[in-house]
């Protein structure tokens, strides 16, 4: 209890000492955002006839003709307020635009993850158990083709056999078949949601439209997960404990799982961790080619029509996803190996 | 019918059995529902709103009614919207009088918004007065009109409205028809309007009020908008109702994808693909292409005619004279479109007042020389090319080999691609000297080509040329109600732009329409974009 007590009270305290970092993140994107050279308000006021009337009328809408500190000063109350602007891309509130699509992403992320540490990790000790052998080899390959080949070719690839050729899996158009109903939104999430509502059959379609993606995403980061989880494995191998253990006859299993994987796995949930941040903010291939409706080809798409609010928006929100990645991280090293302690 | 179930008919089957359960009156089977694909969102419902997308305009022509629309005409076999044919939509008829100030129009007696009110005078002029007094989008297209003040509407009874010109314009009419005169249920809207946003502006983004074929099911911005047919509208040609019971238009950025769900059946149509697969499922011929040239867009090279080295109108004839265009056109855009370039002028004179014109130009490296020569620059000079990444697909092929053939003449071409949103600031600022563009004109006549895109310290005078007769002559044909003057302003215009070579007109690109085999009615529209009510299966 008390441990559990402390552990929270690091956590908060951790939580804390990272507010700095995300309000310089918040200044930081906004001035980056006022010094790129594109203008939105002309941008946006595209239309044939479109003048210099459109341009200041949607530049005061966006509050642009304000001097830059005011901006800067009027953007931090709004923030402290919750209120993150409005994108004139999709002519939403940007709070409301990354609600929505921030579940898209975590869940697809989420799944991501899942899929590669399922199969990262067993083949990581595999390859640890035998270096230098067949085993070890063929793993390697595998993680070689994985990282090598970007993520639209081996999404199109996928697209193309199991889509195209095969028709085994649905058309590649975002989360879920556009024939079927949405079950109610509780978490955005929506294998919980179909599955909460009971409507296996939804649970299904939304099943099958996330699987390639997922799989996109998982080969990519199959290789660094795999690839720590062997080196880690071959020193914890290596190491004293599991010699003695070996020496007083304990179960294989007992060896490899409970004692050398359990010590390994420190570095593997720190790069999972990593991994999953990166994968969240950095999967916009995997969003394009698949239309998933996630946040980070929202962000694109900001980007490139110099879209304040979304990009810096998104900016915020990547960074405290990471803080809490983080987070989670240090409390999951806790509870794998309780020497550490997070302060 | 037999019992193959094809992997559609299993979806439609789904489909069917959600609608069964949910309505069940109206079954609605795949065969009845229009899925359309495309690269692009839909941002707003209203098309007013500053920053809607070309998808936004194609939705609010089947969720809102004009008071008139163009008809449709062949060219080349293809049918086209055609600006000399103006029906009634909400309008049952309308005439004009004599001395061309005054346009009366009938409304419909049977026309009712989609809560089931009638559509009144009253509302007819709440929504044009609110089209040129807001802050919004139709305001500067219905000024190229003579459309700028409400006074200029008047009701003269629940059926009658009438519109007074300050002096007879010929694109008054045409404007009425464009995307942005709406016609708004003013009673609800105005229930939505605020102190500070009189024209319920905020509220009319993310509602529609409108008489028009379809009625908004789903909208989220940015993916999809899915659209139930109004059965009770019969505006179409022939008092007809639209075809499609439901319209699904859906975000899918990636145009591989998007070539492959309308080969597979899965998506019915899509006009923005690459010119590459648009091809390629042409040659295979399972689906429909219809590739009709965009005729009121131009791509063009252009030049700063304020910028030096080409304020120099040698040094423009210079590069006009350089540039492959036949290898240019084929690897660019596979040849589809139409090339601008290599005609053959009698005498010299442009042998039409239309604009644009095939210009009497090829690439001739000697002639390019003597040019460079006579402005003063034997060996050339350095340049920068810029275009916008959006483009890329297109632009990239087509500047490397400018550069390429430039190179040949002593000029030094760096290539800078920018992202869209800094080239389209750079442009409106003039600071590109060279760089690739394109213009579109919803009301495709020769005035407006050059008033919009010739004259004026403005973004869309992409050459930034300031020449005081082309623009007088541009000023004065736009209220010539003569054809054959207008004929001959056009042709003189055509010498001049020919003459000064402020920029150079490259191609009209093809708008590649990809359909399933079974779609018929698909008509080329001023806005580019399929407008949904046009459609049918067979």
């Amino acid at each position: 209890m008390t441990t559990l007590g402390a552990t929270a009270i690091r956590a908060a305290r951790r939580f804390a000492s990272s507010l700095p970092a995300l309000f310089g993140v918040l200044i930081f994107t906004f001035l980056l955002m006022r010094v790129l050279p594109g203008d939105p308000a002309v941008f946006f006021a595209s239309g044939p006839n479109s003048g210099k009337e459109e341009i200041e009328t949607i530049r005061k809408q966006m509050g642009l003709d304000k001097p830059v500190p005011q901006q800067l000063f009027l953007y931090l109350y709004d923030v402290g307020r919750g209120n993150l602007g409005r994108s004139l891309m999709t002519g939403q509130n940007v709070t409301k635009d990354l609600r929505e699509r921030l579940p898209a992403s975590l869940e697809l992320t989420f799944s991501a993850l899942l899929i590669a540490l399922v199969l990262a990790i067993p083949l990581g000790v595999l390859a640890a158990l035998k270096p230098g052998s067949l085993v070890d080899h063929g793993v390697r390959l595998f993680c070689a083709l994985g990282v090598c080949v970007p993520t639209f070719v081996s999404g199109l690839l996928l697209i193309y056999i199991f889509y195209y050729l095969f028709g085994v899996s649905p058309d590649p158009t975002g989360r879920v078949d556009i024939f079927t109903t949405l079950p109610p939104a509780h978490t955005g999430f929506l294998l919980i949601d179909f599955a909460l509502a009971g409507d296996f059959d939804g649970w299904w379609a939304a099943f099958k439209q996330l699987i390639l993606p997922a799989c996109t995403m998982a080969l990519f980061v199959i290789a660094p997960l795999a690839r720590i989880t062997r080196a880690s494995m071959l020193a914890s191998l290596g190491s004293d404990f599991v010699r003695t253990a070996r020496s007083v006859g304990l179960s294989w299993w007992r060896i490899i799982v409970t004692y050398a994987l359990r010590n390994a796995i420190l570095p593997v949930i720190t790069i999972a961790g990593i991994v999953f941040s990166t994968m969240l903010g950095a999967n916009v291939l995997v969003e394009k080619v698949f239309s998933w409706p996630g946040v980070a080809s929202y962000a694109l798409d900001a980007l490139l029509s110099s879209d304040y609010a979304p990009v810096q928006g998104f900016v915020l929100l990547m960074a405290s996803v990471f803080v809490i990645v983080n987070l989670v991280v240090d409390v999951l090293y806790g509870i794998a190996d309780p020497r550490i302690s997070i302060g | 019918m037999g019992l193959i179930y094809s992997k559609q008919m299993l979806g439609a089957a789904a489909a069917l059995a959600f609608f069964t359960a949910a309505v069940p009156a109206k079954a609605q089977t795949r065969a009845e529902t229009l899925r359309y694909v495309t690269g692009a969102a839909v941002n707003t419902l209203d098309p007013n709103i500053p920053g809607s997308t070309r998808e936004a305009f194609a939705v609010s022509l089947s969720t809102y009614d004009r008071l008139v629309s163009f008809g449709r005409k062949q060219l080349n076999g293809k049918w086209v919207f055609d600006l000399d044919t103006i029906r009634g939509e909400l309008a049952e008829s309308y005439s004009v009088s004599p001395d061309g100030l005054k346009i009366t129009f009938k409304l419909r007696n049977d026309a009712k918004f989609q809560d089931g009110s009638p559509v009144t005078a009253e509302d007819v002029k709440w929504s044009l007065d609110r089209a040129v007094t807001a802050k919004i989008l139709g305001k500067a297209q219905l000024l190229t009109g003579s459309l700028t003040d409400a006074s200029q509407f008047k009701v003269i009874d629940p059926t009658t409205f009438e519109v007074t010109l300050p002096q007879p314009d010929k694109l008054a009419l045409p404007n009425l028809a464009t995307v942005y005169p709406i016609i708004i249920n003013s009673k609800l809207a105005k229930a939505h309007a605020t102190e500070e946003d009189p024209w319920a502006q905020a509220w009319l983004k993310e509602n529609t009020a409108g008489s028009g074929a379809y009625i908004v099911e789903t909208f989220k911005p940015g993916e999809q908008v899915i659209l139930k047919r109004n059965d009770a509208w019969n505006r179409a040609a022939g008092d007809k109702q639209a075809f499609f019971k439901r319209l699904i238009i859906q975000s899918v950025p990636e145009p591989a994808t998007r070539a492959n769900l309308v080969e597979k059946g899965d998506a019915d149509i899509v006009i923005d693909l690459q010119a590459s697969d648009a091809q390629a499922l042409e040659a295979k011929g399972k689906l429909q292409v219809i590739s009709t040239p965009q005729y009121n867009a131009i791509t063009f090279i252009s030049m700063n005619n304020q910028m030096p080295p080409f304020d120099k109108p040698d040094v423009r004839r210079a590069v006009a004279y350089a540039l492959p265009y036949d290898d240019m056109f084929k690897a660019a855009l596979f040849s589809r479109g139409d090339l601008l370039a290599g005609a053959t002028w009698a005498d010299g004179k442009p042998p039409s007042g239309a604009f644009p014109i095939k210009q009497p130009i090829k690439l001739d490296l000697e002639k390019a020389k003597a040019y460079l020569k006579a402005a003063g620059y034997p060996d050339g000079f350095s340049t920068t090319f810029s275009f916008n990444v959006g483009q890329s697909a297109t632009a990239e092929p087509m500047a490397a080999l400018l550069k390429e053939s430039l190179a040949k003449i002593g000029i030094k071409v760096d290539i800078q691609k920018l992202p869209d949103a800094q080239m389209s600031t750079q442009i409106t600022e003039k600071k590109l000297p060279f760089f690739t563009e394109g213009i579109v004109a919803w009301l495709p006549s020769t005035d407006y080509f050059y008033r919009n895109f010739y004259t004026g310290n403005q973004r869309w005078n992409y050459s930034s040329i300031d020449n005081a007769e082309l623009t007088a002559v541009a000023q004065k044909a736009r209220f010539e109600a003569d054809k054959a003057k207008y004929e001959a302003d056009g042709k003189v215009l055509n010498a001049m732009n020919f003459d000064l070579m402020p920029q150079i007109p490259l191609w009209q690109p093809s708008q590649d329409a990809v359909m399933a085999s079974n779609l018929t009615g698909y008509t080329y529209q001023f806005h580019r974009q399929v407008d949904y009510r046009d459609l049918s299966r067979k």
